[in-house]
């Protein structure tokens, strides 16, 4: 089952990606699967609807469930990273106050691997953040701020 | 979920923080800590906890001088930071954060100077935290001194006075039981002219006047001397470990050869009115500041008396002072700069 909505997400992402311009190829490469096989997931076959819509349904969670969901189902970084940016429709901006102090608990837990130190100081890659929320809950100085950002969807 | 792990061995701790992404490690040395509380103090989550440092100290009771919680420590390193000893090192990635320039650092050092001192030791004997070792190396005596010396052996009764008497050990006899074919006491006498002075005291007590010497330094002074051979050589080194940069090597060097920096400016005031004489902060000082000096000759008083040339302002005596008879007021803290104005802000919070 778990591989079966693992299949569902892969489509999704892989319909997007295709929309966003880019190649079979470069989306057999992202997702670590055989380029025949993307043709067929974009045709339909080898693929239960079943899965597409427990798969759609997912994406629709809020984005901790979404993101903690599709990392439990992966157990891969970069993979979770795509689809769940990928299928994401939001964004959002994350800043970070002075009253950080660099302890790194935000990097640590970041599924997305959006934050860095800097100078004692958390620095968040909005591009990258899916809005989970998870670094804001794990801040010991409460220093992370989170946005959703409308951006015309 | 990343979470913390604590390890605790004998009354040393280490919590620990592993992700994919690196490895915190804070590790704590109760030898190292003195008591100060500084850890508490900064700690940004309340994760450290100072415990009865008197009655720790002089019970030795088998207890860590502070506890950290794993579960609300963050692995920030602000406690490692702002240890005036060095008894907390937060390190990532196996590499200590003390050796990292965007972590502020407390300025403080404690040198000596290789070309300055004169390895008397005085330092050596006077730190409290026995951080200092001075190995030198003594001029050979025999290169000070020069003369003559020679026994007549005909003269010579084997007397074994010049023997007994010679401060230097320098001459040696070899006694031995007379026999009907050697009818003598010793079979031969000699001068080991390595340990030979020259004092004469030979000569001088000889009944017999068997001895000719002369001390050629006496008679001519130095000028046969090699000064370079009368230089004492040797290298000191301080255990940075042990060291809490007090300045009692600055202070009793009598050639300026060590010098101290302090990470902490401030003011110690004693309240004489409330101080009972218990002692403990005796007991608890790092830097041997405090004493209840003899009123009269083997009569212990009980006025307290700082000698604050040497406190570091670390406050361990306030912490375990039961009557609040000790204010450790810190009016500077040094430290390197740091862009963080949080870490700007927890460590100026030390001011008080």
């Amino acid at each position: 089952m778990p591989k079966h909505i693992v299949s569902g997400l892969k489509y999704l992402t892989a319909v997007e990606l295709i929309r966003e311009g880019l190649s079979q190829k470069e989306v057999a490469k992202i997702l670590e699967m055989d380029r025949s096989t993307v043709s067929h997931y974009l045709n339909g076959r080898n693929l239960s609807w079943n899965s597409i819509e427990v798969a759609e349904i997912i994406t629709k969670f809020c984005p901790k469930d979404f993101l903690t969901l599709t990392y439990a189902l992966l157990n891969d970084s970069e993979k979770t990273r795509v689809i769940v940016k990928t299928c994401s429709k939001k964004s959002y901006e994350a800043s970070v106050e002075e009253s950080c102090i660099g302890c790194g608990l935000c990097v640590d837990t970041c599924l997305l691997n959006a934050i860095v130190l800097d100078d004692l100081k958390a620095r968040i890659d909005s591009d990258w953040c899916n809005g989970c929320n998870m670094c804001r809950d794990v801040c010991p100085t409460d220093s992370i701020k989170i946005l959703e950002v409308n951006n015309g969807y | 979920m990343v979470t913390n792990t604590k390890e605790v061995k004998g009354k040393d701790i280490c919590v620990q923080r592993v992700s994919p992404e690196e490895k915190r490690e804070l590790a704590y040395k109760d030898d190292v800590c003195v008591g100060c509380g500084i850890c508490a103090k900064i700690c940004p989550t309340e994760a450290i906890e100072l415990g009865e440092i008197g009655a720790i100290e002089r019970t030795g009771v088998d207890e860590s001088k502070i506890s950290i919680d794993e579960a609300k420590c963050v692995l920030c390193g602000m406690c490692s930071s702002a240890c005036p000893v060095d008894a907390l090192d937060l390190k990532l990635d196996e590499k200590s954060i003390k050796d990292m320039a965007e972590y502020p650092q407390l300025i403080k050092s404690a040198e000596i100077s290789d070309d300055l001192c004169i390895y008397c030791k005085a330092c050596e004997t006077a730190c409290p935290r026995d951080a200092i070792t001075i190995a030198r190396i003594l001029p050979e005596r025999s290169k000070l001194v020069t003369g003559e010396i020679e026994i007549d052996k005909d003269t010579c009764i084997s007397c074994g006075i010049c023997e007994e008497m010679c401060p230097a050990d320098a001459i040696e006899m070899e006694h031995h039981e007379p026999t009907s074919s050697d009818p003598t006491v010793s079979s031969d006498i000699t001068v080991n002219k390595d340990k030979c002075v020259y004092c004469l005291i030979c000569r001088k007590s000889c009944p017999v006047d068997a001895i000719k010497a002369v001390c050629r330094s006496c008679s001519y002074g130095d000028y046969d001397l090699n000064p370079e051979d009368s230089e004492t050589t040797g290298s000191s080194f301080i255990d940075e470990e042990a060291c809490v940069n007090c300045g009692w090597c600055q202070e009793i060097c009598p050639v300026d050869a060590a010098t101290v920096e302090k990470a902490f400016e401030g003011e110690l005031i004693l309240n004489q009115e409330k101080c009972e004489a218990c002692g403990a902060c005796v007991d608890i000082c790092p830097c041997n500041v405090l004493s209840f000096p003899e009123e009269e000759f083997g009569v212990q008083g009980d006025k307290l008396q700082a000698d604050e040339r040497f406190c570091i302002y670390c406050g361990a005596c306030e912490n375990v002072c039961p009557v609040e008879a000790i204010e450790v007021k810190r009016t500077a803290v040094k430290h390197t700069p740091t862009k963080s104005k949080s870490w700007e802000k927890q460590l100026s919070e030390l001011k008080t």
